[in-house]
């Protein structure tokens, strides 16, 4: 660790070219219809991106712009991170305001039904929100902290590229193709500025990170590194997208941001291609600084 | 109805300004209808989670299960002391015999007791504010959030008593499909021991020591009115 590894150009160079091309291979190998990445090293300051102002429906990575949002009104001591959320299954459709439940069947965490009537704290939610990918939790915080104030979190912190306009699974507002939207960069920005310690305050982000690392899901970053790795990231699925955003702890040097976004078509099943970019990545890396 | 609770009963007119602020007391709510009801203005003092724990209102409600909200309430509010209109006695004696009349324990949601002015979903004038509504998310092993459960326990509710009103099933505005909603009305409540004059002198056999002290610095300034010899003044408004 300490100052940024300096780089021959020459090696930066072939390092891009090799990345590229096999960034294209996979992206046809696995039928994409678009794929976007953004890649930022805090060892070498390497900076490296493909598509990555494109933007793609958010899935589930919106959730870091919630996490965000709760993050900023608990620094600006508008909400205590242990507050009682009175957890109720019905929820407001942007579209027509008529309500909507979520199914429990679907959501990442089931578990969560058994608090039906009663509180989760909102550091309960949060937890629940990133580490099980809990919809449920998700749509909660989205009523607790409102829409506005995580599209202000986003402005504040000047990151661009990240749309959000509703909770989850609206189904009315994705048929009236009312989505929120995440380009590459915008999630890399975010990423980054918790990686810094620069999300609101250190402890803001401390907390952020900490929960990010606890992540239960292995797939798409995780699945392309050395076990001995850790990541603190959030993934997304629907039917036709399958993200991964996260920062990558390897030891002995500074982390690595990256964010992979994948879309195809309906027809296809979810593809390793997330994994193998990021396996590609890590020995781009590796190649270049020994990691 | 069960024993006396022994709770301080509290006019909100001697409460600090934060707090009567929050209650409102006397102060008119509108409702839905365009009806206008006084909110009410004697509460129990609740002085602590324990407190409210221990407190039964009949035979199988505790004060506590009145007092569940979120973030939603006031902060203040949420804090102890805490404060529940005194009518809230009333429906826990109605709530009984529901209970009574479905064999199963009912069980009361989050935000589904008491509500103050004060919180995110007042409104407009609900019962809950006078603390004579209930929402009920289960009853025994059944979650209300079907037609049939909710139409069942609601006929059933209304077989209880006449003196309650339940929210029809339904999805709009004024319907409920993830709760039953129960309540009396505006009920509300002057215990025997406060006196409902505004301009009331300390009462003889004070009943709640600190709300005395209270009430006596409010009404100084009446009693030097009232001395032989004062001069006429305006008496200050509560």
């Amino acid at each position: 660790m300490g100052s940024p590894k300096v780089l021959s150009r020459e090696s930066v160079a072939a390092a891009e070219i090799s990345l590229y091309n096999s960034v294209l291979r996979i992206k046809e190998r696995h039928g994409l219809e678009a794929l976007g990445i953004a890649f930022y090293d805090g060892e070498t300051t390497l900076q490296w991106a493909y598509n990555a102002d494109a933007p793609f429906h958010a899935a589930s990575t919106m959730k870091l712009a919630v996490l965000l949002a709760v993050e900023r009104q608990i620094t600006r001591g508008e909400l205590m991170g242990d507050a009682p959320v009175h957890v109720r299954n019905k929820f407001i459709s942007i579209v027509d305001r008529r309500p909507y439940m979520l199914e429990v069947s679907r959501d990442g965490d089931p578990d969560l039904y058994v608090h039906l009537g009663r509180t989760m704290t909102v550091d309960q939610l949060a937890y629940e929100m990133i580490t099980t990918s809990s919809n449920f939790a998700t749509n909660l915080l989205v009523d607790v902290v409102g829409v506005p104030v995580i599209q202000r979190a986003l402005q504040e912190l000047n990151i661009e590229g990240i749309k959000v306009i509703r909770g989850v699974e609206d189904q009315a507002a994705f048929e009236a193709g009312l989505n929120n939207e995440v380009t590459a960069n915008g999630l890399l920005k975010l990423l980054r500025l918790i990686s810094d310690r620069k999300a609101y305050s250190a402890e803001a982000s401390e907390r952020m990170l900490q929960i990010l690392l606890d992540q239960r899901s292995k797939g798409g970053i995780p699945a392309g590194l050395p076990e001995a790795a850790r990541v603190a990231h959030k993934t997304g699925n629907i039917s036709t997208v399958h993200h991964d955003a996260g920062i990558v702890y390897l030891e002995g040097r500074q982390p690595y941001v990256l964010v992979i976004l994948t879309q195809f078509d309906a027809s296809l099943s979810r593809s390793t291609a997330v994994a193998e970019i990021s396996r590609d990545i890590f020995e781009c890396v590796a190649g270049m600084t020994g990691a | 109805m069960e024993k006396e609770p022994g709770l301080k009963i509290v006019d909100a007119f001697d409460l600090d300004p934060e707090v009567r602020s929050l209650l409102k007391p006397q102060e008119t709510a509108e409702g839905k209808d365009g009806r206008r009801h006084q909110l009410p203005r004697y509460f129990y003092e609740i002085p602590s989670h324990e407190a409210a724990r221990d407190t039964r209102l009949s035979a199988h409600f505790g004060l506590n299960e009145l007092l569940l909200v979120d973030l939603k309430e006031a902060e203040r509010l949420r804090a102890y002391p805490r404060y529940v209109p005194c009518a809230v006695r009333i429906l826990a004696f109605y709530l009984e015999r529901l209970r009574e009349a479905v064999g199963s324990p009912i069980h009361l949601a989050v935000n589904g007791g008491y509500r103050s002015p004060a919180h995110k979903l007042a409104v407009g004038a609900t019962p809950h504010m006078w603390g004579t509504a209930a929402d009920l998310y289960r009853i025994g092993s059944h979650v209300l959030n079907e037609k049939d459960t909710i139409e069942k326990y609601n006929r059933l509710a209304e077989e209880t008593s006449g003196e309650l009103w339940v929210m029809p099933y339904g999805h709009e505005i004024g319907k409920t499909d993830d709760h039953i909603h129960l309540d009396l009305g505006y009920v509300s409540l002057v215990p025997r021991e406060m006196s409902e004059d505004r301009s009331e002198l300390p009462q003889e056999l004070p009943r709640f020591a600190f709300e005395e002290r209270r009430r006596a610095d409010r009404r100084l300034p009446i009693a030097a009115a009232l001395a032989p010899g004062a001069a006429e003044t305006d008496t200050p408004d509560d």
